[in-house]
C-alpha cells in the first residue's frame, strides 16, 4: 500500500511514461495482483482503454513476434564460382551446398509453445586448403588425369636473398621474381549435416521463458547445444528485454586419409613427430587410418533491447559476448611452409633453395568474441513499406573487428505478394595470425651425429627402437660396439631431427576466412500469400568477397576474390489461420463437418501415395511426407545368403572378381505434398522431393589383389569413408481421377509424370591423381529418365472399419538417361484394411508386393566397378512386405483438420537380382492438412 | 520485501532514462507496427539459411543471438 500511495505522489509531478513503466514493472513480478491494481486504479479513461486494448489479440503482439503456429519448409542451393588459379586448368567444379530445412511451432497449451526445426545441408566440390606463391606450384598436372590436382609436400622452392619468392625457368634455368600468391585446391566427396532443434516457451502477458537444444551432426563433427531465453515486455509493451544464454560442446573427429596426408606433412612418421610438436592431436589406427581429434566448448550470452519509438518505427540493439575454448582449426587446411636452411650457398643466380610443406594449421586455443548489434525498422506510410536497417559491429582477441551493414525494403504490392530486395556489406580486419603462407629460416631436417661426427643410422622400419647404427672406414655397417651387423636385416636410413618448432610462430593459419576483405552482397525475396494462411516464396543473392572491398583498404590481394549464389524457395503454413478459415468452411457446409467428411474420405496407411482425392472443388491440401528405408546385414543373392566368396567369384561379371561390398545403406526421403481440386472429378498434385543417402562398404574376404593404380587408390578410399550424397529428387506432378463414388466405396486412378530434377551425376572426388568416377547407381539423386506413374486405387469403409487396394507402376520413358542408364520398372500391388480404435484413431495392417527390374545400360564415363553395386544386374527383385501403420486426425480445436500417418513396412521376403544387401525395414510418415 | 521494490526501481531509472526521448505509442495505434513486414525478422527460415551461409565464408560469426549450432564448415 506504501507502494502505491507512493505511486500516486509521483504522478503528479513525474513524468508520467516512467510511472506507466514502473507498473508494467512490477506487473510483471506479480502479474495477478498487478491486473486487478490496474482495474481499480484505472482513475482515467485512457487507462481503461488502454487496458481494454491490450487485451485484443491483433494489439497485444509485439512487432518480434510470428504467427502462434506454422508450418515451413525450405531448399536452398548455394553454388560458389571458380576461382582464379592464373591459367592453371582445375578438374574440380567449385563447392556447390544444398540445403533443406522444415520448422514446425506449435501451441501445446494456452501459454506453451513447441518450435523445432531440422536442418539438412549436403555439399560437395572444391574449396581452398592452402595458399602458396604461383611458383610453388599448388596447382599442377599430377598423375594421369586431365587438370590440376593439390600438391604442396616435398616441393622444391626458390627464393631471393631477400626472401622473395622466385620462379623457375626450367629451359633456361633463370629465374625471376614472382609475388603473386595463388590458392591451392581440392575436393572433396559429397558430405552431409544433419540439425535437429527445439524450442519450448511459456509465456506469461507480458514474459516469455524459453529453454532449447539441439544437435548437429556430420562425419568428422558433431555438435550438441543448448539454450536458454527470456522476454520481458513492459512500459506498455514499448519496450522488450530479451536475455539468451548458450553453450555448444563440438567434437571433431576427422580422418586424414591417404589423400588428404600428402599435404599435412605426410608419412606416419612424420605425423609422429607431428603429436610430439603439438598436443597429441592425431591418433594412428591400425592399418595407417589417422585421426585428428579436437575438442571445442562455446559459450555465448546474448542482451537485447526492443524499443518502439512511435507508431512507425521501432529499433534493437544488442550486445553480446561468446567464449570460444579448444580445439578452433579447420583439419583439412594446411599452411604451405618453406624451410630455408641459412647454411645453405646460394646457388649461380643467388637464389636459395627451400623444401616447402603443408603444416596443419594452429590456431589459439581461446577466443573472446563481442558483438554489438542495432536493427531499426521505419514503416514508409505513402507505400506501407517496411525499412530495414541492421549494423553489427563484431570484435575478437584474434585481432578482428568486422562491421556488417543490412538493409531490406519490405514491399507488399498486394493481392498478396510481397517483394523484397536487399543489400548487405560486410568488411573484417585479418586475424594477427593469418598468414598466406610461412618461410622458416631453418632446415626442415638436420642428419644427427654422434659425438664425433659420425652420422648415426637406424632401422628404416622401426627408426624408434633406440638401436642406432654407424658406419666404419670400410663403410661396412657396424652397431654401437663396432660389430658387423647385417644390411639387409637393418636396411638401415640415416637419423633426421625434424625442424624446430619453436621457430615457427605460435599460430598461423592462411585460411581465407581470417584474410582481411570486404563483401558485398544484394538480393531478392517474391512472396505470394494465398489465402488460408499457405505462402510461396523464392529468393535469391549473389555475393562477393573481395580484398579491395575490405573498409580502411588492406586487405588480402585479388588472387583470393572469390563470390557464390543462393537461390531458395519456401513454402510456409500459418496453421491458426488455417484453422480459423477451416471453421468458416464448416458452417458453410452445413452438414457434419468438413472434417469429418474429409477423415472419412478414405485415407490409407502412411506407405501408400495417391491413396484419397479431395473431394470438393475448390479445396487445397499441403502435406509432408517422409520415407526412411534401410538395407543392412549379409548378402543375398536371389532369397538365399551369399557367402563373400560367392560375391567375390560370381557378383562381378566380366571380371577378376569383386573387391567390395555394401555393409549398409540407408535413404531418407522428404516429400511436398501440394494438392488442389479445380472440379470435384479431378485433383492436381505436385510433388518436389529432396533425397539423401548414405552408403558405406567393407572388403570382402579373399578378394583378388587390386591390379589398376584406380583400383588400388580407390578401394582404401571405400572402405574408410562413409559416402553421401543429398539433394532436390525427382518432381512429380499428377491427375487424380474419379471413377466411381458411392457411399462406402470409391475408385480414383492417379495419372502422372516424373520429372528428372534429381542429379545422376554424382562422381567421388579424384584420389591419389585419379579420377574418382561415378558413385553407385542407388546413390544418384533421381532415375535421370522421365517417368510415367500411372495408379489405380479402390477404397472402402463401413462403420469402423475401412478397407483397400491399390496397384501402381513406374514406366521409365527413355531408355537411358544422361549419365547412361535407367532404373528398371517397378509394378506394385498392395491392399490393406484399418479399424477406428478411437474416433481420432485408425489402425491398419497391409500386404505390398513389389517387382522391380535390373538397371538398363551403364555410367558412361569413369566408373570404378569394385563390387555388385556397380553392376547393373545386382539391381532390381521381387519382394514382400507387411505394413503395420497409425492414423491420427485431429477432429476439431486449434489443430483441427490435421492429419499425421506412421507406418512401418517390414520386410518379409526378398528375391533379389544379383547380389544385394536385404532390406531391414521402411519407415513412412506423412503429415497433412485439407482445408 | 526491501530488495524486490529497489530492483525495479533502480530498473525503471535505468530505461526511464533512455526511454524519455520516445512518444508514447497508444495500443490502437501499433496496426503499422503489427504488420508483418515490420517484424524485426521478417523471415526467419531466409535468415537462418543466410546467416548460415554467412558464418561459413565470414569470420564473425553468430553472436546476432545466442543460440548455438553446428558447423557445416565448408
Amino acid at each position: 500500500m506504501a507502494a502505491i500511495k507512493k505511486k500516486k505522489t509521483l504522478e503528479s509531478s513525474a513524468g508520467r511514461l516512467l510511472v506507466s513503466a514502473c507498473r508494467r514493472l512490477t506487473g510483471v513480478i506479480k502479474p495477478r495482483i498487478s491486473k486487478q491494481q490496474a482495474a481499480a486504479s484505472a482513475s482515467s479513461p485512457l487507462h481503461a482503454l488502454t487496458a481494454a486494448a491490450l487485451a485484443l489479440p491483433g494489439l497485444m503482439m509485439t512487432p518480434a513476434q510470428a504467427a502462434d503456429e506454422e508450418a515451413g519448409f525450405q531448399y536452398g542451393h548455394y553454388q560458389e564460382g571458380k576461382r582464379q588459379l592464373f591459367g592453371i586448368k582445375s578438374r574440380f567444379k567449385p563447392i556447390e551446398v544444398e540445403s533443406l530445412q522444415g520448422s514446425g511451432k506449435i501451441k501445446l497449451a494456452d501459454r506453451v509453445r513447441f518450435a523445432f526445426n531440422y536442418i539438412q545441408d549436403t555439399w560437395g566440390g572444391a574449396t581452398p586448403i592452402a595458399t602458396a606463391p604461383l611458383s610453388f606450384q599448388g596447382n599442377r598436372e599430377n598423375g594421369v588425369i586431365a587438370g590440376a590436382t593439390p600438391f604442396l609436400q616435398n616441393n622444391n622452392v626458390y627464393f631471393d636473398a631477400q626472401l622473395n619468392p622466385l620462379q623457375r625457368n626450367n629451359a633456361a634455368n633463370t629465374f625471376s621474381k614472382d609475388p603473386q600468391l595463388v590458392h591451392t585446391l581440392s575436393s572433396a566427396s559429397p558430405e552431409t549435416r544433419k540439425q535437429g532443434d527445439f524450442k519450448l516457451s511459456y509465456e506469461w502477458d507480458e514474459a516469455a521463458l524459453d529453454v532449447g537444444g539441439g544437435i548437429s551432426l556430420e562425419n568428422d563433427y558433431e555438435s550438441r547445444f543448448g539454450n536458454l531465453g527470456g522476454r520481458w515486455d513492459f512500459n506498455q509493451k514499448l519496450t522488450t528485454l530479451n536475455l539468451g544464454l548458450s553453450y555448444t560442446a563440438s567434437d571433431t573427429q576427422a580422418i586424414i586419409d591417404h589423400d588428404a596426408a600428402p599435404y599435412i606433412y605426410d608419412t606416419t612418421s612424420g605425423t609422429a613427430s607431428y603429436n610430439a610438436m603439438y598436443d597429441s592431436q592425431i591418433e594412428i589406427l591400425p592399418g595407417g587410418k589417422r585421426v585428428l581429434h579436437g575438442k571445442r566448448q562455446d559459450w555465448a550470452a546474448h542482451f537485447g533491447l526492443t524499443q518502439i519509438l512511435n507508431r512507425n518505427a521501432l529499433f534493437e540493439t544488442g550486445a553480446g559476448y561468446t567464449r570460444s575454448t579448444g580445439y578452433m582449426a579447420n583439419p583439412y587446411k594446411a599452411v604451405e611452409t618453406a624451410f630455408i636452411d641459412p647454411a645453405q650457398t646460394p646457388g649461380p643466380s643467388g637464389e636459395l633453395t627451400g623444401l616447402a610443406i603443408g603444416l596443419l594449421e594452429q590456431r589459439p586455443d581461446a577466443r573472446n568474441q563481442w558483438t554489438g548489434d542495432l536493427r531499426y525498422v521505419q514503416h514508409i506510410d505513402g507505400l506501407d513499406a517496411a525499412l530495414h536497417f541492421d549494423y553489427r559491429f563484431f570484435h575478437d582477441d584474434w585481432g578482428i573487428n568486422a562491421h556488417t551493414f543490412a538493409a531490406d525494403w519490405v514491399q507488399p504490392l498486394g493481392n498478396g505478394w510481397t517483394v523484397t530486395p536487399r543489400v548487405r556489406y560486410y568488411s573484417q580486419d585479418a586475424a594477427s595470425f593469418y598468414q598466406p603462407y610461412l618461410v622458416s629460416q631453418q632446415a626442415f631436417s638436420k642428419l644427427v651425429v654422434d659425438a664425433s661426427g659420425r652420422p648415426i643410422l637406424v632401422e628404416a622400419d622401426n627408426p624408434n627402437n633406440g638401436k642406432t647404427y654407424f658406419r666404419d672406414q670400410n663403410f661396412n655397417l657396424v652397431d654401437e660396439n663396432g660389430n658387423r651387423v647385417d644390411e639387409v636385416a637393418v636396411n638401415p636410413i640415416n637419423k633426421t631431427v625434424p625442424f624446430d618448432r619453436k621457430l615457427l610462430p605460435a599460430h598461423y593459419s592462411s585460411d581465407q576466412r581470417l584474410s582481411g576483405y570486404g563483401a558485398l552482397s544484394g538480393g531478392v525475396t517474391i512472396s505470394k500469400q494465398f489465402t488460408k494462411g499457405v505462402s510461396l516464396e523464392a529468393g535469391a543473392e549473389y555475393y562477393t568477397h573481395e580484398g579491395s572491398l575490405k573498409l580502411g583498404g588492406g586487405g588480402e590481394g585479388s588472387y583470393a576474390d572469390f563470390n557464390y549464389y543462393v537461390v531458395n524457395a519456401a513454402l510456409k503454413v500459418d496453421l491458426a489461420a488455417l484453422a480459423l478459415a477451416g471453421a468458416g468452411h464448416d458452417e458453410h457446409s452445413g452438414h457434419g463437418g468438413h472434417n469429418d467428411h474429409s477423415r472419412h474420405s478414405g485415407h490409407g496407411p502412411a506407405g501408400v501415395m495417391f491413396d484419397h482425392m479431395l473431394s470438393r472443388s475448390g479445396d487445397f491440401m499441403v502435406g509432408y511426407r517422409y520415407m526412411y528405408g534401410n538395407q543392412h546385414g549379409a548378402m543375398l543373392h536371389g532369397s538365399d545368403a551369399a557367402g563373400d566368396m560367392d560375391i567375390v567369384n560370381n557378383g562381378c561379371p566380366n571380371s577378376n572378381g569383386c573387391f567390395l561390398a555394401s555393409s549398409g545403406m540407408a535413404m531418407h526421403m522428404h516429400m511436398l505434398d501440394l494438392m488442389y481440386a479445380p472440379t470435384d472429378w479431378l485433383n492436381l498434385m505436385l510433388m518436389p522431393q529432396f533425397v539423401d543417402m548414405d552408403m558405406s562398404m567393407r572388403k570382402l574376404d579373399g578378394a583378388p589383389q587390386p591390379t589398376t593404380p584406380a583400383e588400388e587408390a580407390a578401394i582404401p578410399h571405400h572402405v574408410l569413408h562413409e559416402h553421401n550424397t543429398g539433394g532436390i529428387g525427382d518432381t512429380g506432378v499428377y491427375a487424380l481421377i474419379k471413377l466411381f463414388d458411392a457411399p462406402g466405396h470409391h475408385v480414383h486412378t492417379a495419372l502422372g509424370i516424373s520429372a528428372p530434377t534429381g542429379d545422376v551425376g554424382i562422381k567421388f572426388r579424384d584420389t591419389h591423381g585419379l579420377e574418382g568416377g561415378f558413385m553407385h547407381y542407388d546413390m544418384q539423386l533421381g532415375s535421370g529418365t522421365w517417368d510415367f506413374k500411372p495408379s489405380i486405387t479402390y477404397t472402402g469403409q463401413k462403420n469402423r472399419w475401412s478397407w483397400g487396394a491399390q496397384i501402381s507402376g513406374v514406366k521409365r520413358l527413355e531408355n537411358r538417361n544422361k549419365s547412361g542408364f535407367a532404373f528398371g520398372d517397378i509394378f506394385q500391388s498392395t491392399a490393406w484394411g484399418g479399424y477406428d480404435l478411437l474416433n481420432w484413431l485408425t489402425a491398419s495392417v497391409r500386404g505390398v508386393y513389389t517387382v522391380k527390374g535390373s538397371v538398363k545400360g551403364e555410367f558412361n564415363g569413369t566408373f570404378n566397378k569394385l563390387g555388385p553395386m556397380d553392376y547393373s544386374t545386382s539391381y532390381g527383385g521381387r519382394y514382400w512386405d507387411v505394413g503395420f501403420g497409425l492414423n491420427a486426425f485431429v477432429p476439431r480445436g486449434d489443430l483441427g483438420g490435421n492429419r499425421l500417418s506412421f507406418e512401418w513396412l517390414q520386410p518379409v521376403n526378398d528375391d533379389v537380382n544379383g547380389y544385394q544387401l536385404p532390406r531391414e525395414g521402411a519407415l513412412s510418415a506423412t503429415w497433412s492438412y485439407a482445408f | 520485501m526491501k530488495r524486490s521494490q529497489l530492483a525495479p526501481a533502480a530498473a525503471c531509472l535505468i530505461f526511464g532514462a533512455c526511454l524519455s526521448g520516445c512518444a508514447p505509442v497508444a495500443p490502437w495505434e501499433r496496426g503499422n507496427l503489427a504488420k508483418p513486414q515490420m517484424a524485426l525478422d521478417v523471415n526467419p527460415m531466409l535468415s537462418t539459411l543466410r546467416s548460415h551461409n554467412y558464418s561459413s565464408r565470414e569470420a564473425a560469426s553468430g553472436g546476432s543471438s545466442a543460440a548455438g549450432g553446428g558447423c557445416g564448415c565448408y
